[in-house]
């Protein structure tokens, strides 16, 4: 009979079985109802939100409901439903926008709604000082990581329904802030910050000569911006000059080894020499190309253009900004960035509420204050403007693309007030002589940002 | 002696109940045109409880329980698939419905009695000869049904409780060994194996893999059972090299399974949501959408896509009727088979046939449901008594037969009394 009873006890277990998985199957089904439901064709969502109220996304937007243009600033940022663009916060939030809940359904009258720290107000103004130039711009709270401005050019008008997607120019479906782009002289950050990390405040010692160019020890030259070059000068002139020679020197320099440059750079979010898998900064779904360089050999000219940021490196503006929060909190950690601050369900009750999260360390506190200094000081000798009364931590940066045919310019920096910690990136896409500058630009942000959050 | 729980009224009161309150939801919240659209439903479902509450009452065994949890699922499933995309009457799954009452009948006629079952042992294997060439020279191709006219049948569905059984049956033939070379083996343990590997054979040749779990759940119960034995006198140095054996297997199936299986495998559904992963994107997204109590009888969507009324059942039902009433089900499903619990197998051969039959039931419901709601790879096999299907409800009705037969079986005195009648009968003929 013990055996029998044995095949009870197996009937018992297979019985058990069942029921764990049947329980933990119905805890899955109910927990994972909202996503299942946002995936069917037509399901009720909720309205999209800015900081101050204004409509971002809006399931029912028509053209005869807002201006034409109301939302061309945050077309491939804030997207739509449409599944046309993957990389966007509708797309990539639709659970949470939907207005369903498993016990009460689908709710056409439901609160689901997603609350951003975007401003538009700002955002678009500053859009609109673009001109008829294109690039893109993001700015955010360095010490809490909310995002208030965030767009590139040339975006997509969602009221055109996608009509004219096959004469859209190129790049209109992809907010350019999350994706790849060539540094320029904004690379010297992180080759200042690597040095420092290394050597110290030694290197505030070093000086080299500049004559317009410099020939490397691998015998290849190194052009500077200014063809009669800069003379013999320390970094924090050839940091305000964006001297290549120098940067040239100051990499060949036997203080220090490529290990010890690739080593910073790599904690700063580099993928170097296309060694193990490229990284990306996620945050509420979205996803951001942190960096990518070549580093072969501390004597090759690819190698030092790489670490002035021209040739193979690569960075995304996010990620540019980012560094900023490390430098500017003087504590060598990125606050990471966010665009959602709460979200609201199909009740109305508040759902998710985002909280400031930090990366991990780049570099020393130390190293965080003397790059700080040195962005400080350029920014108090050359871009006093930006945010009269102020100081502002700069560094403009001149990319080469397309093989040189064209240059963008790109400004990063960050504004020294504890009361407006905000910290941005700006590029200007083939920029010629006499059009609008990034520093222009950077000034109807700052201001326009800092009247917005002071009212 | 039995245990049934509730009283026999008590248990047809509490069907009525349940079948009422389904009719009560599909009039106030299903999709029909005019209540007169209701009436060969209502007279189907009380028709059939009525005709079981009959049967029952001139057949009635000492447990009932099983026979009345029969009748309610099935008036159950009547209803589920009477009202999948607007309310009528299933005449098929009505059909279907009583088949699986009389299979339910004839197996527990046929297995109650364990000695004759070891008598023709024999035919068992004769039968599962005779369905395994069917599918080999019937289907056409590599298929596993044999079309007639408009009816389909799936003979491997019948290989299951013929399988059951001589796992059962042969489970105290165990220490009967004889030797063949250096080796003490037994015959059944041998014929067991043989037909186990044909069977396996078979589903794999047919591209039928869904069914294989089911049956390798039915051989890991005879294994165990084999192995709690009090003759099996199995060591342990055996049990570790079956269960090596066993991994080894299963490794080389994952490896060596068919591209469509491993693409099953591996699938992300919500990627390929129009593509592969159809059927589960649609199933999960009309569970989110039925909720707790469901968008009401005939109102889903579900009814549209493929074998909704077969392999995504459980979806259909919990987006018209909701979560809640597509758990009730499989609760009464599980219900059914704890009846052995309450009632134990009295011999090896019952303790085995009950555990084989809760295993193949068990295999089944998760393979279905889990499948569908991709928590394991989707195979498309049907929910016991719910999926619409004849082969499959003449199955699992024959397989609570065998269920109920473990829990009332005949005793020696009773076969004794049954000999001595047969030999009687026989003198008399002689005599005349």
């Amino acid at each position: 009979m013990k055996s029998i009873r044995r095949g009870q006890h197996l009937i018992t277990i297979m019985l058990l079985v069942f029921l764990a998985g049947f329980g933990y199957l119905l805890y899955r089904l109910q927990h994972n109802a909202g996503f299942y439901i946002s995936h069917a064709k037509s399901t009720p969502l909720g309205y999209v939100y800015d900081r101050k109220g204004e409509i971002l996304f809006d399931p029912e937007a028509t053209a005869g409901k807002y201006d034409a243009d109301y939302f061309i600033d945050i077309g491939n940022l804030i997207g739509d439903n449409s599944k046309q663009m993957t990389n966007t916060l509708v797309a990539q939030n639709l659970p949470a926008l939907t207005n369903y809940s498993f016990t009460l359904g689908e709710r056409s009258d439901g609160h689901a709604a997603i609350y951003c720290t975007l401003d538009h107000e700002v955002n678009r103004k500053v859009y609109d000082a673009f001109g008829a130039k294109d690039g893109c711009a993001v700015a955010y709270n360095y010490k809490t990581g909310e995002i208030y401005v965030c767009f590139s050019k040339p975006s997509v008008n969602i009221l055109d329904g996608y009509s004219n997607i096959e004469s859209l120019p190129e790049g209109s479906l992809l907010c350019t802030v999350f994706s790849p782009t060539v540094p320029g002289s904004m690379q010297k950050i992180a080759t200042t910050a690597a040095a420092f990390e290394t050597m110290g405040n030694a290197v505030l010692d070093k000086r080299y000569a500049c004559a317009g160019s410099y020939t490397n020890l691998g015998g290849q030259v190194i052009r500077c911006h200014a063809a009669v070059g800069h003379g013999e000068q320390g970094l924090s002139e050839a940091f305000a000059n964006s001297c290549n020679p120098f940067f040239a020197q100051l990499v060949e320099d036997p203080a220090w080894t490529l290990d010890d440059i690739a080593g910073v750079y790599r904690k700063m979010g580099y993928r170097i020499n296309n060694e193990g898998e490229q990284t990306y900064l996620e945050f509420d779904g979205l996803s951001a190309y942190t960096a990518s360089t070549t580093l072969i050999d501390k004597t090759d000219f690819n190698t030092q253009w790489g670490c002035m940021g021209q040739g193979m490196t690569l960075v995304s503006p996010l990620q540019m900004m980012v560094w900023q929060s490390a430098i500017a909190n003087t504590t060598g950690i990125s606050t990471l960035p966010y665009l959602i601050g709460h979200t609201t369900t199909v009740t109305g009750k508040t759902a998710q509420t985002a909280s400031t999260a930090f990366g991990e360390a780049m570099f020393s506190e130390q190293t965080a204050a003397s790059v700080r200094e040195i962005m400080l000081e350029n920014g108090r000798g050359h871009y006093a403007e930006l945010l009269p009364g102020t100081d502002v931590g700069v560094k403009s940066g001149t990319a080469q693309v397309e093989n040189g045919d064209k240059e963008n310019s790109l400004l990063t920096g960050f504004v020294d007030d504890p009361a407006f910690p905000v910290a941005f990136c700006i590029r200007i896409d083939d920029r010629k002589s006499g059009e609008v500058t990034t520093s222009q630009i950077a000034a109807v942000l700052l201001q326009e940002l800092k009247a917005s959050l002071n009212e | 002696m039995f245990k049934n729980g509730l009283s026999y009224a008590g248990s047809i009161l509490l069907m009525l109940i349940a079948h009422a309150a389904m009719l009560g939801i599909v009039l106030v919240r299903g999709s029909y045109t005019t209540p007169m659209d209701l009436v060969p439903l209502v007279l189907a479902v009380l028709g059939l409880d009525l005709a079981g509450i009959i049967a029952a009452a001139l057949y009635r065994q000492m447990t009932y329980t099983l026979d009345i949890m029969l009748l309610t699922i099935l008036g159950m499933s009547l209803i589920y698939q009477s009202c999948f995309g607007g309310i009528g009457l299933s005449l098929k799954h009505l059909i279907t419905c009583i088949a699986a009452l009389v299979a339910c009948e004839i197996g527990f006629l046929l297995t109650r009695n364990h000695e004759w079952i070891r008598r023709h042992k024999p035919w068992i294997y004769g039968i599962i000869g005779v369905l395994v060439l069917a599918i080999l020279f019937l289907t056409g191709g590599r298929s596993m049904w044999i079309n007639i006219g408009s009816f389909s049948l799936q003979p491997s569905e019948f290989i299951k409780p013929c399988y059951i059984l001589i796992c059962a049956a042969s489970i105290v033939e165990l220490h009967k060994k004889i030797k063949i070379l250096f080796f003490y083996v037994s015959v059944d343990t041998l014929c067991l194996c043989g037909a186990t590997v044909l069977i396996f054979g078979l589903q794999w040749w047919c591209r039928d893999l869904g069914s294989l779990p089911t049956f390798a759940a039915i051989f890991g119960c005879a294994l165990v059972c084999r192995l709690c034995y009090p003759r099996a006198k199995i060591n342990k140095p055996a049990i570790a090299a079956m269960c090596i054996g066993g991994g080894m297997l299963a490794m080389a199936a994952w490896t060596l399974a068919p591209a469509y299986v491993q693409d099953r495998l591996h699938v992300d559904i919500w990627a390929d949501q129009y593509g592969s992963g159809y059927q589960q994107c649609q199933a999960l997204i009309g569970i989110a959408r039925g909720g707790w109590l469901g968008a009401g009888p005939g109102q889903g969507y579900l009814h549209n896509v493929f074998a909704h009324e077969s392999d995504i059942v459980f979806s259909t039902i919990s987006e018209e009727w909701g979560l809640l009433y597509a758990g009730l089900t499989v609760v009464i499903l599980l219900i059914m088979l704890t009846t052995t619990l309450m009632n134990p197998p009295k011999n090896y051969y019952h303790a085995m046939m009950a555990a084989g039959v809760t295993a193949a039931f068990l295999a089944q419901m998760a393979l279905n449901i889990f499948g569908s709601c991709n928590l394991i790879p989707f195979t498309g096999v049907t929910l016991p008594f719910i999926s619409m299907g004849g082969s499959s409800m003449m199955t699992c009705g024959f397989l609570v037969g065998m269920l109920k037969a473990a829990q009332s079986p005949l005793f020696h005195h009773e076969i004794k009394m049954g000999r001595k009648k047969t030999t009687r009968k026989t003198e008399r003929r002689a005599q005349a």
